[in-house]
């Protein structure tokens, strides 16, 4: 059915693979730990390359336009825009490798 | 001069060829690899691209691997006051050479073990009993 997987009495019953629609509280805090880490790595970038003097083109796109976790809503946090959604808003964990890729602004007004 | 100590947190699995790509320019192969590179805009630019895998600290001086490797070798607990010379036994099992097939069984070295074989050789009445 889906690559390796065999059709088992448990697997058979629906309940294997059901996802809840939001985050629970422990994904929340792990997200805003990663949140931070990339953060950090902004900062030490950004004191590196000032203290020798350079500018990186992307890393000042970057500070312009993104907000750091800090000033970002809960809603921008753990939810993303999807068009197709009743609310226009999905949960952030059902985007693929979405602990791996950064996301953090969603269109104006949604 | 100032270095970058950038160490690979997540891995590239299932991530697009660019990004792979990008962390074998910047010679992390593995999950914890430690790679080291000077604080230039180029190497900044790589890390911006990996940003959401990597960890990055600024340091004075790089580290070489065998450094990087020994930080984390945690203490071995004893230190060796004096090295004796190597036991005569085993100088003895390794100067036999090995015989394959059912030949001749090399000298077992002395030792417990090798007399509680040989009594039970004798209780049980075999030639020669391997334990």
């Amino acid at each position: 059915m889906f690559g390796a997987f065999r059709m088992t009495n448990p697997l058979s019953g629906g309940l294997l693979w059901k996802i809840p629609w939001r985050l629970s509280k422990f994904q929340k805090a792990r997200q805003r730990k990663r949140l931070k880490a990339v953060d950090s790595v902004i900062a030490t970038l950004d004191t590196a390359l000032a203290k020798k003097g350079e500018t990186l083109k992307a890393l000042e796109l970057w500070k312009a336009e993104m907000p750091t976790e800090a000033e970002m809503l809960p809603k921008d946090k753990y939810t993303i825009f999807d068009r197709k959604a009743k609310r226009y808003r999905k949960g952030i964990h059902k985007v693929p490798k979405w602990t791996r890729v950064s996301q953090r602004l969603n269109p104006p007004g949604y | 001069m100032s270095w970058f100590r950038i160490t690979l947190h997540r891995s590239a699995i299932g991530l697009p060829k660019r990004t792979r790509g990008v962390l074998m320019a910047l010679g992390l192969r593995r999950r914890n690899q430690t790679v080291f590179h000077p604080v230039e805009a180029q190497f900044a630019g790589m890390i911006l691209k990996v940003k959401e895998l990597v960890l990055v600290d600024e340091v004075a001086a790089p580290l070489t691997p065998a450094e990087v490797k020994a930080e984390r070798t945690p203490d071995a607990g004893f230190y060796v006051e004096t090295r004796g010379p190597a036991p005569a036994s085993q100088v003895a099992l390794l100067a036999t050479p090995v015989v394959s097939g059912f030949g001749r069984l090399p000298p077992r070295a002395a030792g417990s073990i090798g007399d509680f074989a040989s009594e039970v050789a004798k209780a049980t009445g075999r030639k020669e009993v391997r334990l």
